[in-house]
């Protein structure tokens, strides 16, 4: 584990979209926590100020048309966003690194049938799987979390496949098989912390589509009813855009904003794996 | 003479330095004595290359000096004067990775393609018979001309580029690592047959490599270059056989020898310099086993020991007395 | 070549199947009788909840579902909707037009326009124009696509008061003829823009990272000193080598592509597959539901088996595999 940590380092050093990304991260995170100290208002209040602009009265970003504060809400809605995308990407990076390390190291029948349900997954549309299930399902944030983990592990499970592929051919492994040590220690101790990486860098994009994901879910009303979404803002706004524009825009902006954090520190890692990406792009 | 290279200097110009790539680099190049130049990379063989092709990049690249090619300087030309050498009387094959041919493209296509270049009315069946011509002198069948690169072998791919790069009879053949991706049987079967060749097509070679076999077999001079500095060129079986520079000698040390006896391969300790930073004495001073005060203050200057063979190291030149107790003592 | 076909087109049945499977499988294992998610709405009749459990069987066991189940969706029998009192398929067949003639016109355009602008790129890399072309490409591909549309509303339709930005026709003026597909296409304008703008990054990055790819190779060297024209070597040689990248990744995102247009499609309240897909997530139409989920899924698989095969016979390394 030290091995990654240190590369993670060194990998910080070197680039710098990588650095602000986590930099900006650690702002978001730091408003995630002290969200009800940093928003002025309680976002589930319906307060009497209706559709107030943005810098009338005490309403920094304005109002919605029932009288929430939109500025506390977005505050209050990057804890929705976060925790779904990163728990979800989680999810599903555990899964594939998992599931695609032992296909890559074992082969065999076991991986046949991975590869197969790998490219199956990769070409239906996942997004309406998500939709259908969280539709009947019911759409609480655990639920969403879930579905959006267990439905975007294959990509993983493909890069750490190929990266257990290549690893199981270097000298190390083989020495550690010629030595006799086990099948399932040498996945946990050469395997997969050497083919991790790229993984990682995978799975902090993950996290950027599972917020876009879990917006659209909200926008389409299939978000969490009991929570502050971003999604949910915007489409809230839609009916008001041409007389209340602030709503959906700054919902909108605080994805985007989240979102490119999570591509920078993506593209970042990505580059400082592979040097040569750095030109593209 | 060939090819004359004269106090040729090369300079990448970056956004906040510059990397000197070649530096003061001297040797001519005979009709039919094939040179070999080696180093290790960095060490500015391929830029060497790349200039002498006219390739560098001219926003960012100061080449300086002369490159007299049969009689002219190549530095002087513009791209359109330049033109008539292109292909015709100087050619070029690279091939490091097995890319020098476009794998979406038949192996015909690219010869029509380079035909029509400098013969745009030529027939396609004109091509066809010439390149035939060229197939059998590299022993390729007439078959390969409607196959896609992915599925001849290595070796049929190198002969393939041997080929495209006679069409127009050079004169000047310049070889990037041609050899190195191939295995070691397949390398001297090409190696062999290219000496074959120059029996019948009149072409002198410059072969780029850092593989001291290649120059071996292939070459009949040999230069070496050191981080973009000159530092030994002669006839190959001088320099091989009586090594004058440190760095030669390392070099040749680091090459199991096949035929001769049995004996230890030493690497040698250390990496390029900073080619960033413009050295003020000789470039292989870090590295250097029996390096003296002096070899850090002054370029060394070029030492003629007898014919061609010509060395650049402050062993076998002038050295001022008191340098020479400083040195051994330290 | 004819073997690769045939498998390829097993693989799309094969997917089909699963996805048949897995469609009935979520159905079974939602929380509550089946028959009564089938039936939609909250309070459904005895007499309709007793046909749809005979019609799928779903007090037999569940192999004889499933093959129920199959045997309706082959035939065509995507269910009805009880909301609108008609079969799914029917409710399908009539929406189908619309959404594919918005995401047919802006796939074509973003394909177009984002190839280009990553042609340019990659052959311009590292220049300003490049700089400002990659950096818009950065922000449009963080941005829902949904809000894009939203925000143009807000941006354009309040500036330009003739561009409408809701629905397909203008329902009061019943155009006929010419002046019919003119309302049509000036319906279609802020839909398409925002389409294209989602859909342009994914081009754009791909084109550029396979241009330069293909420039740094040893062949396009040996054109280039053999003094082959900048141009020639270009349109010839790194555009072929560039587009089979180009076709791969088309193939991947169509999926993605179908769910951005579905969105879009709500955002401006377009007659198609999306706004139905909408309602019916809304009023809990869950036959209507499936049966679009059935239907993108399918055309999504023939579509990319599709581009596979137009792969294999554009790359000569494919056929003899």
């Amino acid at each position: 584990m030290s091995s990654i940590f240190s590369r993670l380092i060194s990998a910080l050093s070197i680039n710098r979209r990588l650095r602000s990304g986590c930099i900006l991260l650690l702002c978001v995170v730091l408003v995630v926590i002290f969200a009800g100290a940093i928003a002025p208002y309680d976002p589930y209040k319906l307060g009497d100020d209706l559709m107030v602009r943005p810098g009338v009265g005490n309403h920094f970003l304005g109002t919605t048309a029932m009288g929430q504060d939109v500025f506390s809400m977005i505050i209050y809605g990057s804890r929705t966003s976060l925790s779904i995308g990163i728990v979800s990407a989680l999810i599903s990076g555990v899964i594939g690194t998992l599931i695609g390390a032992a296909a890559g190291y074992f082969r065999g029948k076991f991986d046949i049938v991975i590869s197969e349900i790998i490219n199956i997954f990769l070409m239906i549309p996942t997004f309406f799987l998500i939709l259908i299930i969280v539709a009947l399902f019911g759409s609480s944030m655990l639920n969403v979390m879930l579905v959006i983990g267990l439905t975007s592990w294959p990509s993983n499970a493909r890069m750490m496949r190929v990266q257990a592929l290549s690893i199981k051919e270097r000298t190390f492994v083989k020495s550690a098989v010629a030595m006799g040590e086990s099948g399932w220690r040498i996945l946990f101790k050469y395997i997969i912390p050497n083919g991790i990486f790229p993984v990682v860098a995978n799975t902090t994009m993950g996290v950027a589509s599972a917020i876009l994901t879990e917006a659209s879910l909200s926008f389409l009303g299939l978000g969490d009813p009991n929570v502050v979404s971003w999604g949910q803002m915007i489409f809230d706004g839609k009916q008001y855009i041409t007389s209340a524009w602030w709503i959906s825009t700054f919902a909108g902006l605080a994805i985007m904003f989240i979102v490119i954090i999570f591509y920078m520190i993506g593209d970042g890692l990505n580059e400082a794996l592979n040097p040569k990406l750095r030109r593209i792009r | 003479m060939l090819l004359d290279i004269r106090d040729l200097n090369i300079v990448y110009r970056m956004r906040n330095k510059a990397i000197y790539a070649v530096n003061n680099v001297n040797f001519s190049l005979e009709k039919g004595k094939s040179l070999g130049i080696i180093g290790e990379s960095g060490s500015g063989k391929s830029t060497l290359a790349m200039a002498i092709l006219k390739m560098h990049n001219l926003k960012n690249t100061e080449v300086t000096g002369q490159i007299i090619f049969e009689g002219r300087d190549l530095l002087a030309l513009d791209e359109k004067q330049f033109k008539e050498y292109r292909w015709t009387r100087i050619a070029a094959v690279f091939q490091k990775s097995m890319n020098n041919l476009s794998p979406v493209h038949k192996i015909g296509t690219h010869f029509e393609d380079i035909y029509r270049v400098h013969e745009p009315d030529i027939s396609s069946s004109e091509i066809r018979e010439r390149v035939y011509a060229l197939f059998h002198m590299v022993n390729l069948s007439p078959r390969v001309y409607t196959c896609y690169p992915h599925e001849l072998s290595g070796g049929m791919l190198q002969r393939v580029s041997i080929a495209l790069s006679l069409i127009f009879h050079p004169t000047l053949l310049i070889m990037d690592e041609s050899t190195t991706a191939l295995d070691v049987i397949t390398q001297g079967q090409i190696l062999e047959e290219i000496k074959e060749l120059e029996k019948v097509v009149d072409v002198t070679r410059i072969m780029i490599t850092h593989d001291l076999f290649v120059v071996a077999t292939a070459c009949q001079q040999i230069l070496v270059l050191y981080a973009g500095d000159m530092m030994e060129y002669g006839d190959v079986r001088d320099v091989l056989n009586h090594p004058m520079h440190p760095y030669t000698k390392a070099l040749i040390a680091s090459f199991p020898s096949l035929r001769g006896e049995k004996r230890e391969v030493h690497s040698i300790p250390g990496t390029l310099p900073d080619l960033s930073v413009k050295t003020r004495g000789c470039a292989f001073y870090d590295r250097c086993r029996a390096h003296r005060e002096i070899c850090r203050q002054e370029k060394p200057v070029v030492c003629q020991t007898g014919g061609l063979h010509t060395v650049c190291c402050h062993l076998y030149g002038k050295i001022r007395e008191t340098d020479v107790k400083e040195g051994v003592n330290r | 070549m004819r073997r690769y076909i045939f498998r390829r087109l097993l693989t799309a049945v094969f997917i089909i199947l699963i996805v048949v499977i897995l469609n009935f499988t979520i159905i079974k294992t939602a929380p509550g009788d089946p028959a009564r998610l089938m039936a939609g709405f909250d309070n459904p009749s005895e007499e309709l909840i007793q046909s749809i459990t005979e019609k799928y069987g779903f007090d037999q066991p569940f192999y004889i579902q499933i093959g129920r189940y199959f045997k309706s969706v082959i035939r065509g029998d995507l269910g009805d909707s009880y909301l609108y009192n008609q079969p799914v398929a029917r409710l399908i067949a009539d929406r189908i037009g619309p959404s594919l003639l918005l995401s047919g016109v802006s796939i074509i355009l973003a394909l177009i326009i984002g190839s280009l602008l990553g042609l340019y790129a990659g052959k311009n890399e590292g220049k300003l124009i490049d700089k400002i072309f990659s950096t818009i490409s950065y922000f449009l591909n963080s941005m829902p696509s949904f809000w894009i549309g939203i925000m143009l509303i807000l941006l354009l339709a309040s500036h330009f008061k003739w561009l409408p930005t809701q629905g397909m026709v203008n329902v009061r003026a019943n155009y006929t003829g010419f002046r019919r597909v003119l309302d049509i296409a000036t319906h279609m304008i802020l839909p398409v823009i925002t389409l294209v703008s989602v859909q342009i990054p994914t081009y754009f990055r791909i084109t550029k990272s396979a241009v330069m790819q293909v420039m740094a190779e040893d062949f396009i060297t040996t054109l280039r000193v053999a003094g082959m024209k900048e141009g020639a070597i270009f349109r010839k040689y790194v555009f072929k080598n560039a587009v089979l990248p180009i076709i791969n990744v088309f193939s991947i995102n169509l999926a993605y592509v179908v769910a951005g247009s579905m969105l879009v499609e709500i955002v401006f309240s377009w007659p198609g597959i999306g706004v139905l897909m909408y309602r019916s997530i809304m009023m809990r139409d869950y036959n209507v539901l499936m049966g679009v989920y059935l239907l993108i899924s399918v055309s999504v698989v023939i579509v990319t088996i599709l581009m596979d095969l137009v792969n294999a016979a554009l790359d000569p390394r494919i056929r003899y595999e």
